[in-house]
């Protein structure tokens, strides 16, 4: 019993963080309708902030949390603004490869830069280790779902309260018509990137919190499996990649601790896999059959 | 909308296809040709050409670097001593990223430069295809550090300076049981990688034969090297009294930096675990790892302090196990070419089987320990336990 409920705390640990990563791929799909593989290396940039703010310029926790919340913002709308700006109604799959040389370009300057030593990230989240009867929770974990349910909460009013919510609403279901309607298509987008890399610098620090170690390619299986996560809740829907990244952390972890740590992977593919062929937009995708 | 939809879950279905390939092996990389010491051909006479090969640039860049470094120094204190046999050494070390794909074509690069002696790769996947592509050059290899088994067979002039794997597992396993440091052991390795699969399979069959349970076996990939959170759970449960861990330190580190205040029990690793103490957050963490390695750098000797101290001095860091491979394959090489007694002048097409010859018969007395080789390419020497104390790594000297 104990061991289920560690398990499930720290499925749960790491499916937030798969969540909050989902969500920038969720955003942007939804409304610039383009995967941003880069995305997973936005993380990986966010981590190294918080490491070079700390250990070199010796400024306090708090600084670092909102440099790197900066950095990855300014990031994600530079990458947007220089790479897939220009390429905006060029076919998917153009942007797509754009995609993915903005990906390895970003490795690649973080390896020149940085070394392919792994850096350790700081303990910049210090809490208490909660125990309740023989369950460990560690802080980082408590810290990791308390401000990962913020997040989510306040996106989820941010897109349905606002007005800016409001118009990214609006492109997303029809970019010509919220043209007309006098909605700045550009803007909205660049919103989105900020938004969705902000959200990766916050991944970045509960992931460097928690995993420790830092590396140049430290952001491609995360940003994987949260791209496996939107699309399994549904690409384009929040909720679906909140809901998508929570159960893909939840069968990891299970795998591992019940089946075996070598079919963890497999597992968490195969049931997306299985998902997708019952229900091809994801779990909570929405199915809009195209007009002629 | 819809349309969309499916092409996300095409390309899903491809990212996937290109995760697995990504696990299986490393990532493909170009050459990116970095020669180091005097580049360029042995067109004189009188130089003696040693090619080696390793990661210089990319995610295992410290491994070549390492070996590189350390065989540039033995290259360097053998000319500043005049030289072998008339012979300068010439050091060419070209850089792979850890690829065995280009690890061939650097081989084939050094082969057209005039190579007289490969120091083979410096990764056992690098060796074993470099070792391949140079069976019908019959030159000697040298590799310092590929520990796979497989690795140097299949080719009569290949041998090499560090254990193989196996031998690494065996007595692994011997030095748990004979100093009485556990009757109950876990192991936690990579499932995807040559060295941790070998030291891995012969471990367990050695604690069999010892009399060494293994309570708990914990495995990851290379996709799965961050989170041991699960693997850490099951091994606290099994009640293992000790942890073997035939795993690289940069998995070791995040491995014993999650286990911390999870898991009290002794770890113990083989050369793979080396540098560990520079990859760490902080050294409190692997306070009282013991490693199973041939070299190490507080070993009192004269031969090995003076190694580290002209090291630390060139590099500003102190050497680990790669780059004492390193330095001794030079002084292998200098020895098996005293033994032949080849000179500039008496240099022929017979050079490379009397160097091949001349390797079974040398004794090298290195910072390595003292070695002779097998017709097999395989050494044998001495190894050593090391615990971590105090933030350094000393010789075990029992409980």
């Amino acid at each position: 019993m104990t061991q289920l409920i560690q398990t499930l705390i720290s499925g749960l640990s790491l499916g937030s963080i798969y969540a909050l990563i989902a969500l920038g791929y969720t955003m942007v799909y939804g409304i610039a309708k383009l995967l941003n593989f880069a995305h997973g290396d936005v993380i990986m940039i966010g981590a190294y902030a918080v490491i070079v703010v700390v250990f070199s310029a010796n400024l306090p926790a708090l600084v670092a949390v909102f440099v790197s919340v900066l950095v990855c913002a300014l990031l994600g709308v530079t990458i947007e603004f220089l790479a897939y700006k220009p390429l905006r109604g060029a076919p998917p799959l153009s942007v797509l490869i754009t995609a993915i040389g903005v990906s390895y370009f970003l490795q690649n300057a973080a390896l020149l830069i940085f070394g392919s030593e792994q850096k350790a990230f700081p303990a910049i989240i210090n809490l208490p280790t909660l125990k309740i009867g023989a369950i460990e929770i560690d802080g980082i974990t408590l810290a990791t779902l308390a401000t990962t349910a913020v997040i989510m909460l306040s996106l989820t009013l941010f897109i349905n309260k606002t007005r800016m919510g409001k118009a990214m609403r609006a492109v997303s279901e029809d970019t010509g018509a919220a043209e007309l309607m006098g909605i700045s298509v550009n803007r909205t987008i660049t919103l989105t990137f900020a938004i969705g890399s902000a959200l990766a610098a916050a991944a970045s620090i509960f992931y460097g919190a928690a995993y420790v170690y830092i590396k140049p390619t430290t952001g491609a299986m995360p940003g994987i499996k949260a791209f496996t996560a939107a699309v399994f809740g549904g690409i384009g829907s929040i909720p679906g990649a909140m809901l998508g990244g929570i159960i893909l952390g939840l069968i990891e972890q299970m795998s591992k601790t019940y089946i075996s740590t070598l079919w963890a992977d497999a597992i968490v593919f195969g049931v997306l896999v299985l998902v997708l062929v019952v229900k091809p937009t994801g779990l909570l995708g929405k199915r809009i059959s195209e007009k002629v | 909308m819809k349309k969309s939809t499916k092409f996300a879950s095409v390309l899903m279905a491809g990212t996937m296809l290109i995760g697995c390939f990504a696990g299986c092996g490393k990532s493909p990389a170009d050459t990116t040709p970095t020669p180091a010491g005097s580049a360029g051909g042995s067109s004189a006479d009188t130089q003696l050409l040693l090619g080696g090969i390793g990661p210089l640039t990319g995610d295992y860049a410290n491994y070549g670097t390492s070996v590189r470094n350390g065989a540039k120094q033995a290259v360097e204190e053998i000319n500043a001593a005049g030289g072998v046999n008339g012979f300068e050494f010439v050091l060419d070390f070209q850089d792979s990223q850890g690829d065995p794909d280009s690890a061939v074509s650097a081989y084939g690069k050094l082969m057209d430069s005039g190579m007289d002696v490969s120091l083979g790769g410096t990764f056992s996947g690098e060796n074993q295809s470099v070792v391949a592509a140079a069976k019908e050059d019959g030159i000697l290899l040298l590799t310092p550090s590929a520990s796979a088994k497989a690795s140097i067979e299949g080719n009569d002039c290949a041998f090499r300076v560090c254990f193989n794997d196996p031998a690494q597992g065996t007595a692994s396993a011997d030095y748990i049981a004979d100093n009485g440091l556990a009757t109950k052991v876990a192991v936690f390795y990579g499932s995807d990688n040559d060295y941790c699969v070998g030291l891995y399979e012969t471990f367990a069959a050695e604690c069999a034969v010892k009399g060494i349970e293994v309570v708990e076996v914990q495995s990851f990939t290379d996709g799965t090297n961050t989170d041991f959170s699960t693997q850490i759970n099951t091994i606290r449960d099994s009640g293992a009294e000790l942890v073997f861990l035939p795993i690289y330190a940069a998995e070791a580190s995040t491995f014993l930096t999650q286990a911390a205040g999870k898991l009290d029990v002794p770890y113990f690793g083989c050369d793979g675990l080396d540098g560990i103490l520079t990859k760490v957050s902080d050294t409190a963490l692997v306070e009282g790892v013991m490693m199973l390695t041939p070299f190490a750098a507080d070993d009192p000797s004269e031969l090995v302090q003076a190694f580290v101290g002209s090291y630390t001095t060139a590099h500003g860091a102190v050497p680990d196990q790669f780059a004492a491979d390193g330095y001794d394959a030079v002084y292998a090489v200098k020895s098996a070419l005293e033994k032949t007694g080849i000179t500039p002048e008496t240099k022929d097409d017979t050079f490379n089987a009397q160097m091949v010859a001349a390797m079974t018969e040398i004794s090298v007395s290195g910072v390595t320990g003292t070695m002779t080789w097998t017709a097999d390419g395989e050494t044998s020497k001495a190894a050593t336990a090391m615990i971590i104390k105090d933030g350094v790594s000393v010789v075990y000297t029992g409980k």
